[in-house]
């Protein structure tokens, strides 16, 4: 099968064309306010007082945004991140976007009459930019060129019955095709490591599945708690799931049945296609950014909800470059929220479709989202911050 | 009046997922490889929550997917709800770690 998509010069495909404006801040958004068909994101931390991984991981991040397929072109200014760290320096986060082929702009107040001057020099190059990018025409391209991440939330007992087989299908269907999916969230496969490790790659993939486990399983028994006032939340108690293995057991299925061809760090870009697993963190604020750092050109968030109540309209987690899906298999969630549910899987559960007959509607939706159509949070113009995933202390 | 149903996830699962609004005493079909297992719930069991195919001894191994999803942290009677009431989970308890070194 196929989507119509946006060749880059490094032979990505875009599922979006956006002239992208990093690193956030005032500049950014005051370019972004003014120009149609420009992105941004709020962030939470700059990189002061951060350790050279956590400045490292920023700077990746921030690359990987620039590089991801959904970007046409990029204007990088020098006005609000860094601190001077080598590591984030607007010169270097440039450079390295700019080997993917793409034109990338830097934007320096310092040589522009100080911010205001370069605010106004952005929203020139950025309107100049975006209609260079309007000219660009989606072509068909084949499934290999898709690039997907997925966080399953809200979870309770429709996730792993329904909602997750239903991606698993999806992820199974693009892997073979030749395309590339990403999956995560290490505390959630804690009970079920043992399971994706018989599915490695090789014995070093699976070994570096178990210690990505094993380290997180003894920094959770460092706290002195017990993970279960922690870990289901407790909206996934509420929702019927009983212990942290049983959630990580159901949230295992969203990644199909294909062999981990890897364990990458946040935001890191998959060395080749096929399905990987990435060592991050559940949180929507942060894994969702990371995903389409590393390249995502689709993501999906698998909603259960069973613990949820009063929330019909919901938003999109931040994705700053990428279409993002709510998918759910919890009827009263699909009830609830019907104007901003893309996929419901339900179906399964009452009966009246199989979990592949469920999958292949999904996938037929992702084309089609793929190829243009609007997700339903992508007609909400609102995003929240993101909290890039940083592990280190602080000083 | 048509029996209540639940999903069972692996032939070995000890537990099966309610997928109605169970009452106590309600007959539970739970469709397992061609055939159906039917037994009586002895409390409500909401959707989503699961409920005990088998008595299941204080200790003993709950099995879900076919997999462990915790230990009966007390004695199970066929055709209770299963939770964290009398289900304890068994990884990342730092509760439990905290005991043994102090």
């Amino acid at each position: 099968m196929s989507f119509q998509g946006y060749v880059r010069p490094d032979g990505s495909v875009g599922t979006r064309n956006y002239v992208l404006v990093i690193p956030p801040g005032f500049v950014a958004k005051s370019i972004c306010d003014l120009v149609v068909g420009t992105k941004t994101f709020h962030g939470v931390d700059h990189g002061a007082g951060r350790t050279a991984n956590d400045r490292e991981t920023i700077a990746r991040t921030l690359i990987g945004l620039g590089r991801n397929p959904n970007v046409a072109s990029v204007i990088v200014h020098t006005a609000s991140l860094g601190s001077d760290y080598p590591e984030l320096r607007a010169e270097r986060i440039a450079e390295e976007i700019r080997r993917s082929g793409k034109r990338v702009e830097i934007l320096d107040p310092s040589k522009e009459g100080g911010t205001y001057g370069a605010i106004a020099k952005g929203i020139e190059l950025a309107r100049l930019m975006v209609h260079e990018a309007s000219k660009m025409r989606r072509q068909s391209v084949g499934d290999e060129h898709l690039t997907l991440g997925v966080k399953c939330g809200s979870s309770d007992t429709t996730s792993g019955i329904a909602g997750n087989p239903a991606v698993g299908y999806l992820y199974d269907k693009v892997v073979a095709a030749g395309g590339t999916a990403m999956f995560g969230e290490t505390t959630e496969i804690i009970g079920a490591e043992h399971l994706l490790a018989r599915r490695a790659a090789s014995p070093e993939v699976a070994k570096a599945l178990l210690d990505a486990v094993h380290l997180q399983e003894e920094k959770a028994k460092a706290t002195g708690l017990d993970i279960r006032t922690v870990n289901p939340l407790p909206s996934n108690i509420k929702g019927g799931i009983s212990s942290l293995e049983e959630k990580s057991l159901g949230a295992i299925h969203k990644a199909g049945s294909a062999p981990v061809q890897g364990v990458l760090k946040y935001s890191e870009r998959p060395p080749g296609k096929g399905l990987y697993f990435v060592d991050n963190w559940m949180g929507h604020l942060s894994i969702f950014a990371g995903y389409v750092a590393a390249g995502a050109n689709l993501v999906l968030f698998q909603l259960g909800g069973g613990g949820i109540s009063g929330r019909t309209t919901l938003e999109s987690s931040p994705t700053v470059v990428t279409p993002f899906l709510w998918c759910t298999a919890n009827y009263k969630t699909h009830e609830a929220a019907r104007d901003s549910i893309d996929f419901y899987s339900g179906t399964v559960i009452d009966g009246s479709e199989t979990p592949d007959e469920a999958g292949e509607r999904l996938y037929r939706s992702v084309l089609d989202i793929a190829s243009g159509t609007l997700s339903r949070s992508e007609t909400l113009n609102y995003a929240e911050p993101v909290e890039i995933y940083l592990q280190e202390p602080r000083f | 009046m048509a029996a209540k149903r639940a999903l069972i996830m692996h032939p070995s699962d000890n537990v099966a997922t309610s997928v109605d609004a169970i009452q106590r005493g309600d007959a539970v079909a739970v469709p397992c490889q061609g055939t159906t297992i039917t037994l009586e719930a002895i409390e409500p069991i909401s959707f989503g929550f699961k409920i005990a195919l088998a008595d299941i001894s204080a200790g003993a191994l709950i099995r879900k997917y076919g997999e462990t999803i915790g230990t009966a942290s007390r004695p199970i009677a066929k055709g209770e709800m299963v939770h964290i009431h009398n289900l304890d989970g068994t990884r990342a308890r730092g509760d439990l770690a905290k005991g043994r070194t102090s």
